[in-house]
């Protein structure tokens, strides 16, 4: 199909073989590519239920969507899929019940996998050594890795492209908290751009497979090549405005809701219990500004550049890569009650050098901290770390002994529901998890929807997963296009994704079958969770949600109602056409989607 | 779209009157490409480095304009396909991104090295400057792939020669888009212009890699 090179990558460790598999164009039409592809490969991939996430089954997939590559402003996303070694359902179906993963990275490298003439990489097996992959065009190689065994992103992502000889490879790689299966390892590109959710760099590792290099010559062809030019030639102009929503992200990228979130009492402080931060003048864009950013940098194609990347002076003098956007700087920052800059971008920096993610590594942090501050556990627990909230330095420690999963970070690493298990003592109530994913730095209480985001992901606890069965199904489009969703506000109207989509493949894509797809998608990720145990049961809130008050800020003494949010969650299966009791997608519903073959 | 309205023109100039001050890091590198127009002013494309996000959009606007693809019957531009294009962004970290293309060297030390005899009619070797545009073109014709103007390139200039795979012959010399550079009118962030200069201005014929190292020292203070 045009748009598309119809190619799939199969590269498996344990036989070292490659094979160029065809993509049946009717997987196209329904799963679209990217994450939606993926999760196709997934489901066709895994033998079975209950495959052991970290045994050599289990398949990586590195998913492009079929706008990346084109020069389409702001389409460089690539999706990992998986299955998650994160997750847990309350009651296991099988011994390595968990859900699906998905996880989304911009940069270079997933347009450089289309040059090559692929639409995607799906690594199994296991390999003996360490080792790395080896892509230009046709050209695929498994080659030896056991030199940069060991080393942090930071270091690999310089040394790896001085052997390569040839800047214009691209790759993605581990860290070594990956290499250690540290069960939120991320995956990284260029220096910090991390897939860093849902532990895709802990299958990664588990595959001993260290890093993939990618270049390629080539380009798909497009179906309608006068639509497309006009449709990016409209699309350039838009997005060459100076609009507010472009400066935003110039200016401040995601930064700039640092403040924002703080000042409206939806912030991740102080492991979730207070929705705002009154340190977070200092951790936010002016200071940020003045302290650190240098340069302002952009993925593949986009005119948004909201990466910043700059250095930290002082004591923890440090390389700044991307930091602090939202998410690390309220995760290492406002919700470990730490308000210093420098240490902040310290930490980010470590973290992304071991490549965990940084989303769980903070939230895990907290929720020690809290465990230390009330004396459910002491010193010895901690290795003797002082682990005190706002203490850069035991925050240091705690992440060196988890990339390391060493010590009290071998427990650490595995997050937070497995330590409330061990710590007990009521701690599970303020285990910010779902599903056994860490909450992202978005607060719960004031706001219901961010509630539903969380509990009905079908990764596990997601910020990104939208809070309603709209924001759903078309974030599930966009992570199966390849589009970002920072640049959503652009493709509206005469701009809509499906025109591009329709000139790309010469299909039309009409708004309902556009939807549609992304329902399907989602119904898919759904059911493949349903079947490993998953059910209404683990759609559920951390306790603390319900009954710990703010104390501060415009949203002081805000809990979420119990019963309501029951009620929105009821109203949410129903809307969805799925069984309320069980949260399973009717029969009828996955007739109606065509994903007959899961009932 | 197009930036170079007179008034996005004087902005940039101020940019580069603060570089010169020490303020900002541009201004001191980045002649891209530098013509002598009819009245003897020089125009040139010009790179701000502090401005450059890395996105590569010249690229793929190059490419389009310079691999122009039939379509009924019609000439129309192309995909985009980046690794076609004459203007190429260079990676590093820590995070810098360098966009080069022909410099346009005076000295031009690719015709320089290249051996084949002066054609006595046109006055060119195989590899030659023209004159609508002073850019850099080889004949395909008298050509032998012999590769040397490209070592030469990289040698001693911005390194922008990359020879054909299949026939060694050079390729990725910027055409200046017939006059209309297509990587200034697209790039988003007003990183390149297109300008008149002086003859005088420094680190021309510099490979990304030494500009990469500039630029480097002064975000990261060498990290
Ligand atoms: S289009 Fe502009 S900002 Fe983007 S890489 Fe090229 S010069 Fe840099
Ligand atoms: S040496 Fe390279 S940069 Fe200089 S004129 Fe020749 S091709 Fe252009
Ligand atoms: S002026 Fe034209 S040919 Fe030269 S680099 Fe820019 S886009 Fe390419």
């Amino acid at each position: 199909m045009k748009g598309y090179n119809g190619i799939i990558l199969e590269i498996d460790l344990t036989s070292e073989t490659i094979n160029k598999k065809q993509i049946p164009e009717e997987d196209l039409l329904n799963y679209i590519g990217g994450r939606g592809l993926g999760m196709k490969l997934l489901y066709d991939y895994l033998p079975e239920a209950g495959v052991d996430p970290l045994s050599p089954e289990n398949p990586l997939l590195i998913m492009p969507g079929p706008f990346s590559g084109f020069p389409i402003p702001s389409s460089s996303r690539t999706c990992v899929v998986t299955k998650s070694p994160k997750t847990f359902p309350l009651s296991k179906k099988y011994e390595h019940s968990s859900t699906v993963s998905y996880s989304n990275m911009g940069g270079f490298v997933g347009p450089e996998i289309r040059f090559a003439g692929y639409d995607g990489l799906l690594i199994t097996g296991k390999a003996k050594k360490p080792v790395y992959i080896f892509i230009e065009d046709d050209v695929v190689e498994i080659r030896n890795a056991s030199r940069y065994w060991g080393m942090g992103t930071d270091k690999f992502d310089k040394y790896f492209i001085e052997d390569l000889r040839d800047r214009k490879f691209e790759s993605f790689y581990i860290g070594p908290a990956g290499e250690n299966l540290v069960p939120y390892a991320s995956v990284i590109n260029t220096a910090a751009r991390a897939a860093g959710r849902g532990g895709v760099g802990c299958v990664m590792g588990s595959k001993n497979l260290k890093a993939v290099a990618v270049k390629g010559t080539g380009m798909p062809t497009v179906a309608n090549h006068k639509d497309y030019l006009d449709l990016l030639e409209k699309a350039r102009v838009s997005f060459s405005e100076d609009t507010d929503n472009r400066k935003f992200w110039r200016d401040e990228g995601t930064t700039g809701a640092l403040k924002y979130s703080s000042d409206r009492g939806s912030q991740a402080v102080k492991n979730y219990s207070e929705g705002t931060f009154e340190g977070i003048e200092n951790l936010a864009t002016e200071s940020a500004r003045k302290k650190i950013w240098k340069r302002d940098f952009a993925c593949f194609s986009c005119a948004l550049s909201c990466t910043k990347s700059g250095y930290a002076k002082g004591a923890y003098g440090t390389m700044v890569h991307d930091a602090p956007e939202y998410e690390t700087g309220t995760m290492l920052g406002a919700n470990l009650m730490i308000d210093s800059l420098e240490g902040l971008a310290k930490l980010i920096f470590v973290a992304d050098d071991y490549g965990m993610d940084i989303i769980s590594a903070g939230n895990t942090i907290g929720f020690l901290m809290e465990c230390y501050e009330k004396q459910l556990i002491d010193k010895d627990f901690l290795d003797g770390i002082d682990l005190q909230w706002g203490s850069v330095d035991a925050s240091l420690q705690m992440l060196h002994k988890i990339g390391k999963m060493e010590g009290v970070g071998k427990l650490a690493a595995q997050g937070v529901k497995p330590l409330a298990g061990k710590i007990g003592k009521g701690s599970e109530n303020f285990a910010i998890h779902v599903k056994g994913h860490e909450l992202a730095a978005w607060n719960v209480p004031a706001y219901e929807k961010t509630g539903i985001s969380y509990t009905t992901a079908n990764r596990g606890a997601c910020h990104l997963n939208g809070g309603d069965i709209s924001e759903q199904d078309g974030i599930a489009i966009m992570d199966s296009l390849g589009a970002c969703a920072f640049a959503e506000g652009w493709y509206k109207d005469e701009l809509h994704y499906r025109h591009f989509l329709s000139a790309l493949t010469g299909l039309e894509w009409s708004e309902k079958e556009f939807d549609k797809a992304g329902e399907r998608i989602f119904n898919l990720e759904k059911m493949m969770n349903y079947r490993e145990g998953f059910d209404r049961n683990d759609d559920i809130l951390p306790e603390r949600f319900y009954t710990n008050k703010f104390t501060m800020g415009p949203k002081e003494g805000a809990v979420v109602d119990r019963e309501e949010f029951k009620n929105k969650m009821d109203e949410y299966y129903e809307a969805r056409g799925w069984n309320k009791e069980t949260s399973r997608p009717t029969d009828e519903k996955l007739e109606e989607l065509g994903l007959g073959f899961l009932t | 779209m197009n930036l170079s309205t007179e008034q996005s023109r004087r902005n940039f100039l101020r940019t580069l009157a603060i570089g010169a001050g020490g303020m900002a890091v541009l201004g001191s590198y980045g002649f891209i490409f530098q013509e002598e127009s009819a009245n003897g002013e020089i125009k040139a494309i010009v790179v701000d480095f502090t401005k450059c996000a890395g996105c590569r959009t010249c690229e793929t606007a190059c490419s389009a304009y310079n691999h122009q693809v039939e379509i009924d019957g019609q000439l129309m531009k192309g995909l985009g396909n980046p690794d076609l294009s004459n203007i190429k962004v260079w990676h590093y970290n820590p995070d810098v991104d360098i966009p080069v293309t022909c410099f346009l060297c005076e000295d031009a030390p690719c015709i320089e090295a290249c051996p084949i005899a002066i054609d006595p009619v046109t006055g060119r070797k195989a590899l030659y400057r023209d004159e609508t545009f002073s850019t850099i073109k080889c004949d395909l014709d008298r050509c032998i792939g012999c590769g040397k103007c490209s070592k030469a390139c990289h040698e001693k200039s911005g390194g922008v020669i990359f020879p054909n795979k299949e026939t060694g012959k050079p390729e990725r010399m910027c055409t200046l888009c017939d006059g209309d550079p297509q990587c200034v009118k697209y790039c988003p962030y007003g990183a390149l212009q297109y300008l008149t200069i002086t003859p005088d201005m420094p680190l021309r014929n510099t490979s990304p890699d030494k500009i990469a190292e500039k630029m480097i020292e002064q975000y990261y203070q060498g990290y």
